[in-house]
């Protein structure tokens, strides 16, 4: 899908497990992506998150609420 | 024969995933007597600012034993089809299909594979590379600039030190406990092994952990442990986090 012009409206190192964490559990929108692309051992994480999009520094958030 | 397929760009936000696919196309080969599949592996390519992917940029790559009275073709042509119909909308399929020991040299493959996970690369290198090695490689919608993450697919999965298997294993609940010998029991599994290349004797003891696969690396489905530090249960499955990298 062609989407490079999403906006980061919210970022994410690629290690900040607990703040990943924390931050999905408090989220309305979080909605795990398929299995395969789902990289924390947190069950809740915005790492695991479909609305996450990953750039080469960490993650932005693509949920249309950030 | 043996024959490699990847697929790469067949998702949105809302769709079910690419391996998804890759798992109904298997399904349908073997459905139709073409052959068996073997395990599905996903290979992550760069991200980066230039390059058009919805969320992970990953592509999913699968082996195929055909059975010597289907053709080549007759895959392609159902798989290409599939493609068209099943991808979500607005995404950008790729198919490519290779046939390994008709490759005279792999090797432009393999670093097109190692290319696409550090460098921008385009539709017109994939197809131009494509051309030159025979291999099949096509698109199916929208601006089919999957071509070239199904292309880098297929080179990194017959490098064979990359990617992880799509789906998990099923030896038991978290916290049980099994042998080595019973994990290599697991067709789906060739090696296993520590993070840090020990191979464990077939008797030791390892604590399952949750949602437990392979990687692949050297040319083998590798299920990786750790030490736990417990004399008790001297190695547990990697976690997600530590398979991140693979």
């Amino acid at each position: 899908m062609t989407d490079t012009q999403a906006l980061p409206s919210f970022l994410l190192g690629p290690e900040d497990w607990s703040s990943a964490a924390t931050l999905a559990v408090a989220c309305g929108v979080f909605r795990p992506d398929v299995d395969e692309e789902q990289i924390a051992d947190e069950k809740v994480s915005c790492y695991n998150c479909r609305y996450r999009r990953w750039l080469a520094k960490g993650i932005s958030c693509l949920a249309e609420c950030h | 024969m043996n024959i490699l397929v990847c697929l790469d760009d067949t998702d949105n936000l809302e769709s079910p995933g690419t391996g998804h696919l890759a798992s109904l196309l298997v399904s349908q080969l073997e459905e139709r007597g073409w052959g068996r599949g073997y395990y599905i592996t996903r290979h992550q390519l760069l991200v980066h600012p230039d390059i058009p992917y919805t969320s992970h940029n990953s592509a999913m790559c699968f082996a195929v034993q055909l059975d010597e009275d289907c053709p080549p073709e007759r895959l392609i042509e159902h798989a290409g089809s599939f493609l068209a119909e099943e991808s979500a909308p607005g995404s950008d399929p790729g198919l490519c299909v290779a046939i390994p020991e008709l490759l005279s040299d792999a090797e432009p493959l393999l670093a097109f594979g190692r290319a696409a996970k550090q460098q921008v690369l385009t539709k017109a290198n994939a197809y131009a590379l494509a051309r030159q090695l025979g291999i099949h490689l096509s698109e199916h919608g929208g601006t089919g600039q999957g071509v070239v993450g199904a292309l880098a697919g297929v080179g990194l999965r017959l490098s064979g030190n990359d990617g992880r298997m799509k789906g998990r294993l099923n030896f038991g609940s978290p916290g049980e406990r099994r042998s080595v010998a019973e994990l290599l029991a697991d067709p789906l599994v060739d090696v296993v092994r520590s993070l840090d290349g020990q191979h464990p004797e077939a008797t030791e003891t390892v604590e399952l952990g949750e949602k437990i696969k392979t990687v692949l690396l050297e040319g083998q489905s590798v299920l990786l442990l750790e030490r736990t530090g417990d004399p008790a249960v001297s190695w547990r499955t990697c976690s997600r986090r530590q398979l991140k990298d693979y």
